[in-house]
């Protein structure tokens, strides 16, 4: 191939899948291992290590089921690498009180508040860009004022090759909100709640479950979380089939 | 004039474009000039007498050219720094004089000249010290004792024996580099595969020069149109070919229509020496901060203020939510 076809070859693939997707020599070739960001719960088990830069991930669940705050571990062990964390935020609804309860540090953090989903957009594809943050994370907000995950395709071509990870925060939107054949397709983890915590008549917390991100992982590769009062941090319980060889046992 | 030799050039008054104007003209004339302070130069000739001719002669030729420039300077040439720029602040506009001996030239001057706190001054008014020799005259371990190490300093300075250096840069030089492709090029991904070349080649003038680029100035020359400029402040300074191309990237993306671009010539605007950083041995994680920092602010000045933020705790224990965390615009 002569150089003007090998120029051609490379400005499409970068054009495709952006400018860090090509590399001379070994820098592309880094193990997995060095890029994942392990959270030291059964999340990672769920996820396969946990994310990894270059790869994008979804959270999907109903309102208040517990997404963000594993959303904030996932946070917390960007940090523990180093890196800084860049977390787009539209619906102007990040605690950042329940960011530190999960062991977020806020100066590590970088909230961008931006009010329309082009803004989000630029703003998770600079961030993806950037050499500065390991993780990038855009929390759609709720399904009735965030913006809509489909929005976001734009910024798939930045995350392949980018030194960050990026993470999805969405609403499950099955109830009348989502179009029925989206555009946009992430590797997703389903969040499911799984029962109600009650104490003397009234509902306390709750327990979910993560689903891997196949969408239909089986039982046992399913883990479990229980949120024991409200605004507290999520507790791990392990993996479902875990939890059923303890009882058996 | 042999031993340590300083040129000083003084313009009284002198606005910010007068001095920069005086700058750019002594930068023409001078090996290295050094910034006193608004209007005030300095330059260190020592050992430059077979290369630009003996300091008076220098000193001449400085005045025309400042002539010229529109400006007239006066000029002092002594053995220090300071004592250069005393004389030059006692020249008339348009002339030069020449010491060879500065305490000497010192001694007789009131103590106000010297770079001395009130209170200091009083002092040595009260011990019957009315002039920079009287100071000079007084033993310098007990100046020390008395007044600590700043007013030593002075002293040495008062002794016309204090070797301050003149701290000078270099005249920025021209990076520049050009390029012109036989086939128009129509694609935004194809010119940035294209200027990846010519990028390599800043890089590798940049560390020739121990530099880091601050600013960039990109040039496309286009088919049927106006050639195109765009500016581009690279934060934090970088010389890796992958940051200057990632920061032209993102300003050829905010440019819908490029048109059919044949040629490009990418310049150095401002550069700033290298630091560890740029090198790559120290510090990995302080480069990613200030590369996250960077971005943040490319994101404030894209989507204004107010978006692009950092929440702090203040009272964790507040009773009103609000009132527990507070948000400031990221700016470090």
């Amino acid at each position: 191939m002569g150089s003007t076809g090998l120029a051609r070859a490379i400005a499409r693939i970068e054009g495709r899948y952006g400018m860090h997707a090509l590399a001379r020599g070994g820098a592309s070739e880094r193990h997995r291992d060095e890029l994942a960001l392990p959270t030291g719960t059964s999340l990672d088990l769920v996820t396969g290590g946990g994310l990894a830069a270059g790869e994008p991930l979804a959270f999907v669940g109903p309102a208040s089921v517990g997404k963000l705050s594993l959303a904030f571990r996932v946070v917390a062990a960007a940090q523990r690498t180093g890196g800084m964390v860049a977390w787009i935020d539209p619906s102007a609804s990040l605690d950042p009180l329940a960011a530190v309860r999960s062991g977020v540090d806020l100066e590590r953090l970088v909230v961008v508040r931006a009010r329309s989903a082009g803004a989000a957009a630029l703003a998770a594809s600079a961030s993806l860009r950037s050499e500065g943050f390991r993780l990038v994370v855009v929390d759609t907000g709720p399904a009735f004022a965030g913006i809509g995950s489909d929005e976001l395709a734009p910024v798939l071509p930045s995350v392949r090759g980018s030194p960050a990870a990026l993470l999805v925060v969405s609403e499950d939107r099955r109830g009348g909100y989502a179009p029925s054949n989206p555009r946009l397709v992430l590797p997703t983890c389903t969040f499911e709640r799984v029962s109600w915590e009650r104490r003397f008549e009234r509902t306390v917390g709750w327990t979910f479950e993560v689903g891997g991100p196949r969408g239909h992982s089986p039982l046992d590769k399913r883990a479990l979380f229980a949120v024991p009062a409200l605004g507290a941090a999520a507790t791990d319980l392990g993996r479902r089939a875990g939890l059923a060889e303890a009882a058996a046992s | 004039m042999t031993g340590p030799v300083t040129l000083a050039v003084v313009a009284r008054d002198a606005s910010a474009p007068l001095h920069e104007r005086l700058l750019a003209t002594l930068r023409g004339a001078l090996p290295r000039v050094g910034v006193l302070a608004p209007g005030a130069f300095a330059c260190d000739l020592a050992g430059t007498d077979r290369l630009l001719g003996a300091p008076p002669v220098v000193a001449r030729r400085i005045l025309a050219r400042c002539e010229r420039a529109g400006a007239f300077v006066s000029i002092g040439i002594a053995p220090a720094p300071f004592v250069a720029r005393v004389l030059a602040e006692r020249t008339p506009p348009g002339e030069l004089r020449a010491v060879s001996d500065g305490q000497s030239y010192l001694a007789p001057l009131s103590l106000d000249t010297m770079p001395l706190e009130e209170k200091v001054r009083d002092e040595l008014a009260l011990l019957g010290l009315r002039t920079i020799g009287d100071f000079a005259a007084l033993p310098r371990a007990a100046v020390f004792d008395r007044f600590g190490s700043a007013v030593a300093r002075a002293h040495a300075l008062a002794r016309g024996e204090y070797g301050d250096l003149v701290r000078a840069d270099a005249p920025p030089r021209r990076i520049l580099v050009r390029r012109v492709w036989d086939d128009a090029i129509v694609s935004r991904e194809q010119l940035v595969f294209a200027l990846r070349g010519a990028v390599d080649e800043v890089e590798a003038l940049l560390a020739t020069d121990g530099l880091a680029a601050l600013r960039l100035d990109l040039r496309l020359v286009r088919e049927g149109a106006a050639p195109l400029r765009i500016d581009r402040t690279i934060l934090p300074p970088a010389r890796e070919s992958a940051a200057l191309l990632r920061s032209l990237r993102w300003a050829l993306e905010e440019r819908d229509d490029l048109g059919h671009v044949t040629g490009c010539a990418l310049g150095v605007v401002e550069a700033e020496p290298a630091r560890g950083r740029q090198i790559g041995l120290f510090a990995p994680d302080g480069a990613r901060w200030e590369e996250a920092i960077a971005t943040a602010r490319y994101l404030r000045a894209k989507l204004g203020e107010g978006v692009v933020l950092r929440p702090r705790v203040v009272d964790a224990e507040a009773r009103l939510p609000e009132r527990a965390t507070e948000w400031v615009e990221v700016t470090r």
